[in-house]
């Protein structure tokens, strides 16, 4: 009699796992935890995310949030809506986001190493704020990153070599930041010039490269080390 | 010279040299006055830039005119500039010079003439992707291209381009695609690193010599 009771008990258990599982997937709360995190450590002057309600199945409805036909987020536009605070490891979760807009604001702290599990990513754009530490590594993870523009901040380290795999990149904007270290001219780096890099005093430009026009092409000099990254 | 002059020429230099690199790092103001003028220097018999509209002054509005891409959407700095297939007429348009943050410069199948800029490195310093081809360019190559050390991929084919190919082409460090096809050039092709270029990158051209192609006669 006891042996038929537990083993009851046992796929009874098994069974409300399974339904569990599937209401959570149904519902899509993990965005709304995700971007309700996210609300929870901006500062909104202007209540651009009053419309953010975390009691809503999905975030689909939200104003400045866009998703695709499955209520999944492809969009975050938050750009130049004077938001402070601080990003969160939540991001990773919209493993369907696309673009993530934040720039033009005055947002503080790091950038979390979960945006590298964000797949999807398309455009990833966090200039004109004030972002402080290191471009995470993971970032090389995105595949179909296309636009990386991380300029005007007090990002501090190293250009990660992860991202020179990312073949898909089109447009890298670091300038104007506290980055250090040598310059990636390799994979998809071969395709971005000191404009890319301008107002980083600490990074060392390739070599290969005159240090004035009509310089005959470098063997290192202690003369390129003097080099700043204006102009070459 | 006396003492007080020659600390007031070094003055005068060191803020001229500052001056000149201040200046080229920013260029919003200087890319409307780019594309203003590269639209007054070209022919446009079909019109494609006549919605190039300089009326309306809202933040990055040069960003929304065909052909333009910028490196951000509401800043007015030019990364690429893809004028192809417009039917455009006229010269290399020298006040590219004023877009400074170009990196991309698409002018292919058009009715481009005369030649191609012998100053050019000045011009676009920092172009990665440079297509003229399919256009009326004549002339030679200009030396000037080798200048070009960002230069990946080099599209000159299907012009009336003259003389030799600049051997110091072959030097440009992160070329990974080059083509001449189709022009009027003679003379002994550039030594270039493998992949770069193929027989096809040559054809149609009455005198070049050298690998891929047949060997020089001495």
């Amino acid at each position: 009699m006891e042996r038929v009771i537990s083993s009851f008990m046992g796929s009874f258990l098994v069974w409300a796992f399974l339904v569990l599982d599937l209401v959570l997937k149904v519902s899509g709360n993990g965005e709304v935890d995700a971007l309700n995190a996210l609300k929870s450590t901006l500062l909104d002057p202007n209540n651009v995310l009053q419309s953010w309600d975390a009691t809503r199945v999905n975030p689909c409805t939200w104003f400045h949030v866009t998703c695709n036909s499955d209520n999944s987020v492809t969009r975050v536009d938050l750009g130049n809506a004077d938001l402070s605070g601080q990003l969160v490891s939540q991001l990773g979760q919209l493993s369907n986001l696309q673009y993530l807009e934040l720039y033009s604001n005055n947002i503080t702290g790091k950038i979390p190493d979960e945006i590298g599990k964000l797949t999807s990513l398309v455009s990833l754009d966090l200039y004109l704020n004030k972002l402080t530490g290191p471009i995470p590594s993971t970032l090389g993870k995105l595949q179909k990153l296309r636009f990386l523009r991380l300029n005007n901040n007090a990002l501090s380290g190293g250009i990660p070599m992860s991202l020179t795999a990312v073949s898909s990149l089109q447009i890298l904007d670091l300038s104007n930041n506290h980055l250090t270290g040598e310059i990636p001219v390799n994979g998809s780096f071969s395709l971005f010039t000191p404009i890319s890099y301008q107002n980083n005093p600490g990074l060392i430009p390739p070599k290969n490269t005159p240090s004035a026009p009509r310089s005959p092409p470098a063997t290192t000099s202690s003369a390129e080390l003097h080099q700043t990254t204006e102009f070459h | 010279m006396v003492r007080s002059s020659r600390i007031f020429n070094d003055c005068v230099i060191i803020s001229f040299l500052m001056l000149i690199t201040c200046g080229m790092n920013y260029g919003t103001e200087t890319d409307i006055f780019c594309l203003k003028s590269i639209k007054n220097a070209l022919q446009d018999p079909y019109n494609y830039l006549a919605s190039w509209d300089f009326n309306d002054k809202t933040e990055g509005f040069i960003c929304k005119f065909i052909g333009v891409e910028c490196w951000h959407p509401d800043e007015n700095r030019v990364i690429n500039l893809i004028l192809s297939n417009m039917g455009l007429k006229g010269q290399f348009p020298r006040a590219i010079q004023n877009c400074s943050s170009l990196t991309g410069l698409d002018l292919s199948i058009n009715k481009l003439s005369r030649t191609i800029p012998g100053d050019i490195s000045i011009l676009v310093p920092f172009v990665t992707s440079l297509d003229l081809s399919s256009n009326d360019f004549a002339g030679e190559i200009p030396q000037s291209l080798a200048n070009c050390t960002y230069l990946n991929i080099l599209k000159l084919d299907r012009n009336q381009l003259k003389g030799h190919i600049p051997a110091q082409l072959a030097q440009l460090p992160r070329l990974k695609s080059f083509s001449v096809a189709n022009n009027l050039l003679t003379g002994r092709v550039p030594n270039f690193r493998p992949g770069i270029v193929t027989a096809k990158s040559y054809a149609n051209n009455p005198g070049l010599c050298g690998s891929p192609l047949d060997p020089c006669r001495a």
